[in-house]
C-alpha cells in the first residue's frame, strides 16, 4: 500500500472524522434506498420492501463498525476511544482513581524534589569547569585561626607557578537604591579574573570584567545577576550601561550573568571589581580572599607548600602561619550531609515503593472487580487485544493526570524548600535549586509503569477466563487465585517498606528530642551575644581599643533589663580558638586533644550559669597564665585529683590551675566538636571581640543592641547579635529538618499501607459475602466472622512486619552515624513502631470486618 | 465472509470487487449485483463484508469515489478503478490463475 495514499488516508479519517461518518451514513442511507427501490420492482408493497431491505443490509450499527474497524488509523481511532471510555469511567467513579491519582502524585512530587535536593547538595560538587582543581586556600595560625592574605601574597602566588590562576573573591552585603526604596542584597568584590578561573561563565548580556575594571577611573563598573535585574530593574531592556546605586555609590552596569551562577556566596547577585593593588577608599590595606585553580603538572602537596614558602617571603606576618586548601568541591561536602542526605534519599526511595505498589494494589483491587465486566465484553466478541487497550488506556489516563500533577507537587515542593530551608542548608550548595527534570522524568516513568501493569493485568485475567468466570462471577466467587496472592504480596512489601521507614524515623525523631534536651551546661535564656570587629586603622592601639571597649560596656549596660555584661574572646556554643597537640600535666602525664580556649572576663561564669566546682573565678589581680579549667579537662590531665593549684604545659607555655568550672557540652552528632574548655582571663578587646549580656526580665531588640554599639564608637563593625536560645535552636536545624523529612515519609508510607490494607480487605470482603451468609447461616457468630477478617489483616500485616523489622534492624545499623542517645534496638523506638503498625492494621481492617459482620444470610439469598 | 451459498476463499473477494468494477464505475449495492451476475449466482457477498472491503480498496488506492444522482435519481457513492486498481488486478488475475492451475493440477494427479 503507498505509504502516501495511506498517510493521506489515516489523516482524513481521524482529522475529518465527522465528515467521514457522515459519508458512511449517507452511503449506508443509499444503499437501503436502492435496496428498497430494486423490491418495490419486483412487485412489493412499500411496507414489505422496506422490511425486506432491511433484512438484506443487516444490522447497520455493525456494518458501520466492520468499515470503522479496516479504516486507516483504526487503531488511534479505537485508543481515542478508549480513552473517552476510560474518561467516562473515571466521571462515574472517581474516588478510587483520584486515590491513585493522589498517592501516585505525591510519590512523584516528592521523589523530584527530594532528588533535586540531593542533587545540588552532594552529586554536584560546583557548577564550574573541572571543579577539582578549584581551592580556596587561607593562612592558618597556630591556634586553628584562618585569615586572608596581603594582596602582595597574591601576587606572589599568581608568579609562583604551583597555580594556573590566582585571584580573589570576596563576599559582602550593600544596600542598593531602586525606584526610591532600598533593599539588602548580597554582593561581591571580585578581581576581574575570576570568571576566567571558575570557567564557561557567560554574560546574558553585556560583557564581564576586563582586566581595567576596578583600576583607578574604572571602579564604577558592577555585574547584575539575572534575578535582580528582574526583581529590581524590571528586566530594563537598556540596563546595559544605566547607572544603579549600590552602597551609596553610583554604578554602572556592565553586564547581566544568568541567576545560576552563584559565586563566591549562593545568594551573591552584584559583583564589583576590586584593584588590590589600590589602597581601599577608607583607607584600610585590602585583603584578597584567594581563589586558586591548580595546575595539572603540580602535585597538591608541592604546591601547598610552595604557596606557604611563598606567602612567608611575600609577607612577614605570615612566618607561624601555613596555607590551608578548601577544595571548593569539598564545600558541599559537610560530613552531615554526607550521612544524613543519602539516608533521607534512601527514605524517598522506599517511601516512592510503597506509593507505587499500593497504586498498583488500589488499580488491581478496582480492575479485578470489573473483571465481571471484561469477561462480558470478551463473551460478546471483544478480542484479547482489545480489553488489554481498554486496560492500557486507562492506566495512560491515570498515569498522565498523576504525572502532571506531580510536576505541580514537586515544583511546589522545591519553591517551598528554597523560601523556607534553613540558609544552613542552602549555603552548601553553589547550584541552583531547579526541579530536575531527570528525577521527573524517571519517577514519572515508574508510575506510569506501575499504573500500566496494574491496569493490563486484570483486562488479561478477565479476557482468559471469560466463558468460564463469566459463570462463576455470577455466583459471586471468591477471588481469582493469581489476583489474590499478587495483592497480598504487594501488600506485604508495602508493610515491610513502612516499617522499615517508621523505625528510621523514630530513630531519627528520638535522637533530635535527645540532642534538643541534652544539658548544654550552661543557662541560655535570657543571653544576647554581640560579635565585633574593631578594625586596626581605626583602632590603632591597645588603648582607643580598652576605651572603645568600655564605651560599649556602658552603652549597653544602660539599656533597660540588661543585667550583667562581659567582654570574651570565645562564647558559646562555637567556642574560642582551638588549640591541639599535646597537653603535659605537672605530674608528666601528656595528652594529644584539641581544646576550646576561651579568654574571659571574671564574670563570665556567672553570667552563663556555669558553676564553679573548684576553686575561683578570675581576679583582675591575676597574673598571666592563671587559668580556670573545665572537668572534662581536668579529668584527661589530672584523673581522679583536685586540679586547683596545679600547673600544666602547653607548647613550651606553662599555666597555673586556680578553678575548675562545670563542663560545657556541646551535643552534636559529631562528637569530636564537644571540646574539653579551659579558660584565660579576658587580656582586653583586641581586633574581634565579643560582648555577652545577660537580661531580665526582657531582653532588648537586637536592631537596639546594634545601635548602642554604634553609639559606643562609629567605627565598631557588628559582626552580629543573637540571642542565645536562636543560636542553639540553629544548631538543630539539620537534625531536626532531618527527622522532620523522615517522618513525614514514614507517615505517608504507613498511611498508603493502611489504605491499601482496608481497600484490598473491603474488596475480599465483597467478594465473600456468599461465604460470610452461609456460615452465618450455618451458625457463625459475628464474632467469628469479623476475625476471619481481622485476621486475614494481621496475616498480611505481620508478614510484612516480620521482613520490615529485619530489613528496619538493618537500616538502623547503617544510620548509625545520625543516632544521638539511641542505639538500633532503641526499645522505646521498637514499641512504637510495633504499636503504631499494629493498631494501623486493626482500624485498617475494622470497617471491612464489620460489613463482613453485617451480611444477612436472608437478604444474600434473595440476591441470588 | 460469508456466503449463502460458497463461502470465498480469503483474498478472493477483492480480486471480484476490482473485477466488477473494470467495465465501470458502481455504487455498493451495484457491484454485489455484478458479483452475483459475473459468478452466476455462486457468490452472494453480504454488506458487513462489501462495505469493509470497498473502503479497504479505497484506502489503499485502488478505487476512487464519487457521490453521483443514481438510478432513481438519488445520491449515491460510486466507485471507480484507479490506474493502480487495474495494476492491481492484472496481478491479482495472473496470481489467481496460477493458483486455480495449480490447484487443478494437483485434482487430476
Amino acid at each position: 500500500m503507498p505509504r502516501l495514499t495511506r498517510a493521506r488516508s489515516t489523516w482524513r479519517n481521524l482529522v475529518h472524522r465527522d465528515r467521514v461518518e457522515h459519508d458512511l451514513d449517507e452511503e449506508m442511507r443509499a444503499t437501503f434506498e436502492l435496496l428498497v427501490e430494486e423490491n418495490t420492482r419486483t412487485g412489493m408493497t412499500a411496507a414489505d420492501a422496506r422490511r425486506a431491505a432491511a433484512l438484506a443490509l443487516g444490522p447497520i450499527e455493525s456494518v458501520k463498525d466492520q468499515v470503522r474497524d479496516v479504516r486507516a488509523g483504526a487503531t488511534i481511532d479505537s485508543l481515542m476511544h478508549d480513552l473517552r471510555y476510560a474518561v467516562r469511567m473515571f466521571r462515574r467513579r472517581p474516588g478510587p482513581s483520584l486515590v491513585a491519582i493522589a498517592m501516585l502524585a505525591t510519590a512523584i512530587g516528592v521523589t523530584s524534589a527530594m532528588f533535586t535536593l540531593v542533587d545540588a547538595l552532594l552529586l554536584r560538587p560546583v557548577p564550574f569547569r573541572a571543579p577539582e582543581d578549584l581551592a580556596h586556600l587561607w593562612m592558618r595560625d597556630e591556634h586553628g585561626g584562618l585569615v586572608t592574605v596581603a594582596p602582595a601574597v597574591l601576587q606572589a602566588w599568581r608568579e609562583c607557578g604551583a597555580f594556573s590562576s590566582v585571584e580573589s573573591a570576596e563576599a559582602d552585603t550593600a544596600l542598593v537604591e531602586f525606584d526610591g526604596s532600598v533593599a539588602v542584597r548580597a554582593i561581591a568584590h571580585v578581581t576581574p579574573g575570576i570568571f576566567d578561573l571558575l570557567g564557561g561563565v557567560r554574560p546574558l548580556r553585556g560583557r564581564l570584567f576586563e582586566p581595567a575594571d576596578g583600576t583607578a577611573g574604572n571602579t564604577d563598573r558592577a555585574l547584575l545577576s539575572e534575578d535582580v535585574w528582574r526583581s529590581l530593574y524590571h528586566r530594563d531592556p537598556d540596563i546595559i550601561g544605566r547607572r544603579i546605586t549600590v552602597g551609596g555609590e553610583s554604578l554602572i552596569v556592565i553586564g547581566i550573568l544568568s541567576s545560576e551562577f552563584r559565586f563566591p556566596a549562593w545568594n551573591t547577585v552584584i559583583w564589583r571589581p576590586i584593584d588590590l593593588s589600590a589602597p581601599s577608599r577608607t583607607g584600610a590595606a585590602p585583603r584578597a580572599r584567594a581563589y586558586v585553580r591548580f595546575t595539572k603538572t603540580v602535585p597538591r602537596a608541592d604546591a601547598a607548600r610552595i604557596a606557604t614558602a611563598t606567602a612567608r617571603a611575600a609577607d612577614a606576618s605570615n612566618a607561624q602561619k601555613r596555607v590551608q586548601v578548601d577544595p571548593l568541591a569539598g564545600l558541599v561536602l559537610d560530613p552531615y550531609y554526607q550521612r544524613a542526605v543519602p539516608v533521607l534519599a534512601g527514605a524517598v526511595v522506599l517511601m516512592f515503593l510503597v506509593l507505587c505498589a499500593n497504586v498498583s494494589s488500589l488499580l488491581l483491587a478496582r480492575l479485578t472487580a470489573r473483571q465481571r465486566e471484561f469477561s462480558v465484553r470478551s463473551a460478546l466478541g471483544a478480542s484479547r487485544a482489545r480489553l488489554l487497550r481498554q486496560g492500557l488506556a486507562e492506566s495512560l489516563l491515570l498515569g498522565a493526570l498523576a504525572g502532571a500533577s506531580g510536576t505541580g507537587v514537586g515544583w511546589i515542593l522545591v519553591s517551598l524548600a528554597r523560601t523556607f530551608l534553613p540558609e544552613a542548608f542552602l549555603i552548601r550548595t553553589l547550584n541552583p535549586l531547579d526541579l530536575d527534570a531527570r528525577a521527573l522524568a524517571f519517577t514519572a516513568g515508574v508510575g506510569l509503569v506501575a499504573t500500566i501493569a496494574a491496569g493490563v493485568l486484570p483486562a488479561w485475567l478477565g479476557s482468559r477466563m471469560s466463558g468460564e468466570s463469566l459463570r462463576l462471577t455470577d455466583r459471586g466467587a471468591t477471588e481469582s487465585r493469581g489476583a489474590r496472592t499478587l495483592m497480598r504480596a504487594l501488600l506485604t512489601v508495602e508493610v515491610a517498606l513502612a516499617c522499615v521507614l517508621l523505625v528510621g524515623a523514630t530513630l531519627l525523631v528520638r535522637s533530635f528530642v535527645n540532642l534538643a534536651r541534652a544539658g548544654r551546661g550552661l543557662e541560655t535564656r535570657g543571653v544576647l551575644t554581640a560579635t565585633m570587629s574593631l578594625p586596626r586603622p581605626a583602632f590603632a592601639d591597645a588603648a582607643s581599643r580598652t576605651a572603645a571597649a568600655q564605651s560599649i560596656e556602658e552603652q549597653l549596660r544602660a539599656l533597660p533589663g540588661v543585667r550583667q555584661a562581659t567582654w570574651s574572646f570565645g562564647i558559646p556554643p562555637s567556642g574560642g580558638a582551638i588549640s591541639f597537640g599535646d597537653w603535659i600535666s605537672d605530674e608528666g602525664r601528656t595528652i594529644d586533644m584539641d581544646v576550646d580556649r576561651y579568654s574571659v572576663g571574671p564574670q563570665f561564669f556567672s553570667l552563663y550559669g556555669i558553676p564553679l566546682l573548684r576553686g575561683r573565678s578570675f581576679d583582675p589581680a591575676d597574673p598571666a597564665g592563671t587559668v580556670v579549667v573545665g572537668d572534662g579537662f581536668a579529668q584527661a590531665l589530672w584523673p581522679g585529683a583536685d586540679p586547683v593549684g596545679r600547673t600544666f604545659t602547653f607548647m613550651r607555655e606553662r599555666f597555673h590551675v586556680i578553678g575548675m568550672a562545670r563542663e560545657i557540652h556541646h551535643p552534636s552528632l559529631d562528637a569530636r566538636l564537644d571540646r574539653p574548655e579551659f579558660y584565660e582571663p579576658f587580656a582586653g578587646v583586641g581586633s574581634y571581640a565579643m560582648l555577652s549580656v545577660r537580661c531580665d526580665p526582657a531582653c532588648p531588640d537586637p536592631a537596639l543592641i546594634r545601635q548602642r554599639i554604634a553609639r559606643g564608637h562609629p567605627a565598631a563593625r557588628v559582626v552580629s547579635v543573637r540571642a542565645l536560645d536562636d543560636v542553639y535552636f540553629e544548631e538543630l536545624a539539620r537534625p531536626r529538618a532531618s527527622a522532620a523529612l523522615a517522618l513525614v515519609f514514614a507517615v505517608i508510607a504507613t498511611l498508603a499501607a493502611a489504605g491499601g490494607l482496608f481497600s484490598v480487605l473491603t474488596y475480599a470482603v465483597a467478594r465473600r459475602r456468599r461465604e460470610f451468609g452461609i456460615r452465618t447461616a450455618l451458625g457463625a457468630s459475628g464474632l467469628e466472622i469479623g476475625s476471619l477478617v481481622i485476621r486475614d489483616g494481621m496475616f498480611v500485616a505481620l508478614s510484612g512486619l516480620s521482613i520490615g523489622a529485619l530489613a528496619g534492624w538493618a537500616m538502623g545499623r547503617v544510620m548509625r552515624s545520625l543516632q544521638y542517645g539511641v542505639t538500633p534496638g532503641d526499645p522505646v523506638s521498637w514499641t512504637v513502631v510495633l504499636a503504631v503498625l499494629v493498631i494501623t492494621t486493626v482500624v485498617a481492617s475494622w470497617r471491612p470486618a464489620r460489613q463482613a459482620m453485617l451480611v444477612n444470610p436472608v437478604l444474600m439469598l434473595k440476591e441470588e | 465472509m460469508a456466503s449463502r451459498r460458497t463461502s470465498l476463499l480469503q483474498g478472493t473477494l477483492d480480486l471480484l470487487i476490482l473485477k466488477a468494477l473494470a467495465t465501470g464505475e458502481l455504487h455498493g449495492l451495484g457491484v454485489s449485483r455484478r458479483i452475483e451476475q459475473m459468478t452466476g449466482g455462486t457468490f452472494l457477498v453480504q454488506p458487513g463484508s462489501l462495505f469493509p472491503a470497498l473502503h479497504r480498496l479505497e484506502e489503499a488506492g485502488w478505487l476512487t469515489s464519487t457521490w453521483e444522482p443514481s438510478e432513481n435519481n438519488r445520491r449515491a457513492k460510486y466507485y471507480t478503478l484507479t490506474r493502480a486498481g487495474r495494476r492491481q488486478l492484472e496481478q491479482e488475475t495472473a496470481e489467481w490463475n496460477r493458483i486455480a492451475l495449480g490447484i487443478a493440477r494437483a485434482l487430476e494427479a
